[in-house]
């Protein structure tokens, strides 16, 4: 497996929304990252449907349905749909095989009817539980996963994602308690040997199927703590440790790539713009044209390099406008259609710079995914980037630095409660072992006894 | 224009404003606050136990604990007087947005840690309130809310049951007929997984069982389906969870009047209520 050490942009500047060192093609349908920046539908299946095989049929179709209508009614050139499966598709294989092969029949009809270039994208759920011994790696909700993937794959898929959970149970319980060698262990480590075990044999499924490996995201991780940090008045976790989180977040979230995922990157991971520093992969992202899914600080910054612009996910349901597929559609069609204008007339980089000065200084989460920044952080990464403990640590590090040069500059402010945590969490990273297997044995021993859900034989260790 | 120039250029206060910052009065120690002055006893060795707690200490909790008991102290009185009191402080300083998440966290395993003490010298679990069963719905991974719940209940005094993830309706009904629980909650993210609530009720009416309330909340949930069916509340917050259980244990309150009286009984504004 290539590991990642030296960084694919050269200078953040050259990153730009629409724009990729490696676009990925997909069939002859489309390109990502060439240039043109494509919207791309996510939604969820009602209340109900999950009852039967036939009624998650029947929604997929609807979804696809609706999406494909309004994105020809309002003369959208391209869009991706992406169907996040639920517990009970996964569950039962054949209902995935099924659900994926009547979207792609939907998807092609209006290719073929009005020449609009659709993908989609399958996203099987991980069903895999920790809490239960049957072992993580080696069970049947592992095998359900990976029969889902190839049931994707084989039944026409474009793109293959999946959010793994690898870590879960140990980063969660580092969020809740402000625990930075938690969160690291549970998401550097864990979380990164959990997807080099899943990913080489995603990568293998796509290679027998004309199927793109897309990407994963840390969104079991990073995105609880960005969930639990919300917005200002919250106050269940600081927002400067779902930034560090973040960091680390991008160096595990790196292995996806590096096992042969080809982007574009999954929607919802917000580390995605320091993954694309580094390699150069397309990816998508989400923000303002999110909310329907949750609340976040960083809605038109997430847009400043991405390939593919998401609406996250939303129930499907009839909203004033429209079914909420094609509501959430027209809204991503039309931010992304701004971001074309503007790669059109040569004003790319600047509507990339406005939309990260928005909001850049608004939380410490937004600022070191500011691409200049996410760009240092990718720096901090592949300095490391042989070793996954280390480099997850670097990039904690890095962020750390980065929110704390803002301050000093004043262009940062932080509440008590973010400062305290930062300058501890700092501490304790700083005074973590360099040596991997030091720090792996030392978490081994002390979050064994205290996590009820962990166990170090879930990961061969 | 480059980037810095655009950066240099903008007046950050008419962008956005980090609300927090600016509402952040000057800092006062825990237990100089109004309300925790109120809540923390005066007696010795009370009020020691009840401050490491408050301050998160577990280590020190665990010794003046240990000490405490050696020297003949009721491990009832400390568990009342002293871990439970400095765990209200630390509740009350939570919802009043001075304490945060990990504050919480960590004070809760101070506590219970120390409650493991006491329950050593006392040769059995020591008296809780009643028993609450919490679960997350069948289908359904996600666990912080379920968490949460369970902190906040032990923190107010309550024994509860952790069922875990992913919970058939099947092991709801066992749980109910083992430990006969007040209340039972059950969280779920998505629309698709909240459907197992109903389930739960049904099961447990085909069962012959009737629970004073089960309370739904979490993620895409909706009050709108939690109140389609029997036996339910629709819960907003998870520090609202040892309200409604002390509702129906001390005002013996049902199901139709936590609907009715939410607002009250949480004594905040809540705008799904209003």
């Amino acid at each position: 497996m290539k590991r990642f050490t030296q960084m694919e942009y050269k200078d953040p500047d050259e990153m730009l929304f629409g724009h990729a060192k490696f676009p990925v093609k997909i069939r002859e349908n489309m390109e990502i990252g060439d240039g043109y920046v494509i919207p791309e539908i996510n939604v969820a299946p009602g209340e109900g449907t999950e009852e039967s095989k036939e009624k998650m049929v029947s929604e997929s179709r609807n979804i696809a349905h609706s999406a494909s209508e309004r994105a020809v009614n309002i003369g959208l050139p391209a869009f991706i749909l992406e169907q996040e499966h639920i517990s009970q598709q996964t569950n039962n294989p054949d209902w995935t095989a099924e659900c994926t092969k009547v979207q792609i029949e939907m998807l092609e009809k209006y290719y073929d009817e009005y020449g609009i270039k659709t993908a989609l994208r399958a996203t099987p759920a991980d069903i895999r539980d920790e809490e239960k011994d049957s072992g993580f790696w080696d069970s049947d909700l592992f095998n359900k996963v990976i029969e889902s993937i190839e049931a994707c794959a084989s039944n026409g898929a474009s793109i293959v994602s999946i959010e793994t959970t690898g870590g879960k149970s140990v980063s969660d319980y580092g969020i809740a308690r402000g625990d930075p060698k938690a969160i690291l262990f549970g998401i550097g480590v864990l979380g990164s040997m959990d997807m080099e075990y899943m990913w080489n044999k995603i990568v293998l499924i796509c290679k027998k199927y004309d199927c793109i490996p897309g990407g994963d995201t840390d969104c079991s991780q990073a995105n609880t703590a960005m969930f639990l940090a919300g917005g200002l008045l919250d106050k269940d976790c600081s927002h400067t440790l779902a930034a560090l989180a973040r960091a680390m977040g991008a160096a595990r979230s790196l292995v996806a790539v590096e096992c042969g995922a080809m982007g574009p990157l999954k929607d919802c991971g917000y580390e995605n713009p320091i993954v694309k520093a580094i390699t150069g992969v397309p990816i998508s992202a989400e923000g303002k044209n999110a909310v329907c899914a949750h609340s976040d600080l960083m809605g038109n910054l997430m847009a400043a390099v991405t390939d593919v612009w998401s609406n996250e996910s939303v129930y499907h349901r009839e909203e004033m406008g429209g079914t909420t597929p094609e509501v959430w559609l027209q809204a991503t069609g039309y931010e992304a259609a701004l971001m074309n204008t503007a790669i059109e007339t040569d004003n790319g980089k600047i509507l990339r710079d406005l939309y990260t000065l928005t909001d850049k200084y608004r939380d410490p989460q937004a600022l070191v995914l500011a691409y200049d920044n996410a760009y240092r952080i990718g720096q901090a990464i592949v300095e490391y980037g042989d070793d996954p403990y280390l480099r997850a640590r670097a990039a904690a590090l890095e962020a750390g630095a980065i929110i704390n040069e803002a301050v000093d500059a004043k262009k940062m402010y932080l509440t008590r409660f973010e400062r305290d945590s930062l300058d501890s969490a700092l501490k304790t990273l700083e005074k973590l072992p360099t040596e991997s297997d030091k720090f792996i044995k030392d978490c081994i021993r002390r979050y064994s006894r205290k996590i009820a859900d962990f166990d170090p034989k879930n990961y061969e260790l | 224009m480059s980037y810095e120039d655009l950066e240099n250029r903008i007046n950050q206060r008419n962008v956005f404003l980090r609300y927090n910052v600016e509402l952040e009065g000057p800092a006062i120690k825990p237990e100089e606050d109004e309300d925790v002055v109120d809540i923390l006893p005066n007696d010795e060795p009370f009020k020691s136990i009840a401050l490491t707690i408050l301050h998160e200490n577990r280590d020190d909790a665990i010794n003046i604990v240990k000490k405490s008991l050696d020297e003949g102290v009721s491990p009832i009185d400390i568990i009342n007087e002293g871990l439970m009191k400095g765990m209200d402080a630390v509740s009350v300083l939570y919802t009043k947005g001075i304490y945060f998440l990990p504050d919480l966290m960590l004070a809760g395993d101070a506590m219970m840690e120390s409650v493991k003490e006491c329950e050593a010298v006392l040769g059995h679990k020591s008296e809780t309130k009643a028993t609450v069963v919490s679960f997350v719905a069948e289908g359904d991974p996600h666990d912080i809310g379920k968490n949460l719940i369970l902190m906040f209940l032990r923190a107010g005094g309550y024994e509860a049951i952790d069922l875990g993830r992913d919970v058939p309706a099947a092991d709801i009904v066992e749980a109910v007929k083992e430990y006969n629980p007040i209340f039972i909650t059950g969280t779920a993210l998505m629309t698709t997984t909240m459907t197992a609530f109903p389930k739960v009720v049904e099961a447990l009416q085909k069962a012959g069982l009737e629970v004073p309330a089960i309370g739904c909340g979490g993620g895409a949930v909706r009050k709108d389906f939690v109140e389609s069916f029997p036996m339910s509340v629709y819960g907003v917050e998870a520090y609202h969870t040892p309200k409604l259980a002390d509702a129906i244990l001390k005002d013996k309150k049902d199901w139709k009047d936590l609907r009715k009286e939410y607002v009250d009984i949480v004594d905040e504004f809540v705008p799904e209520y209003s």
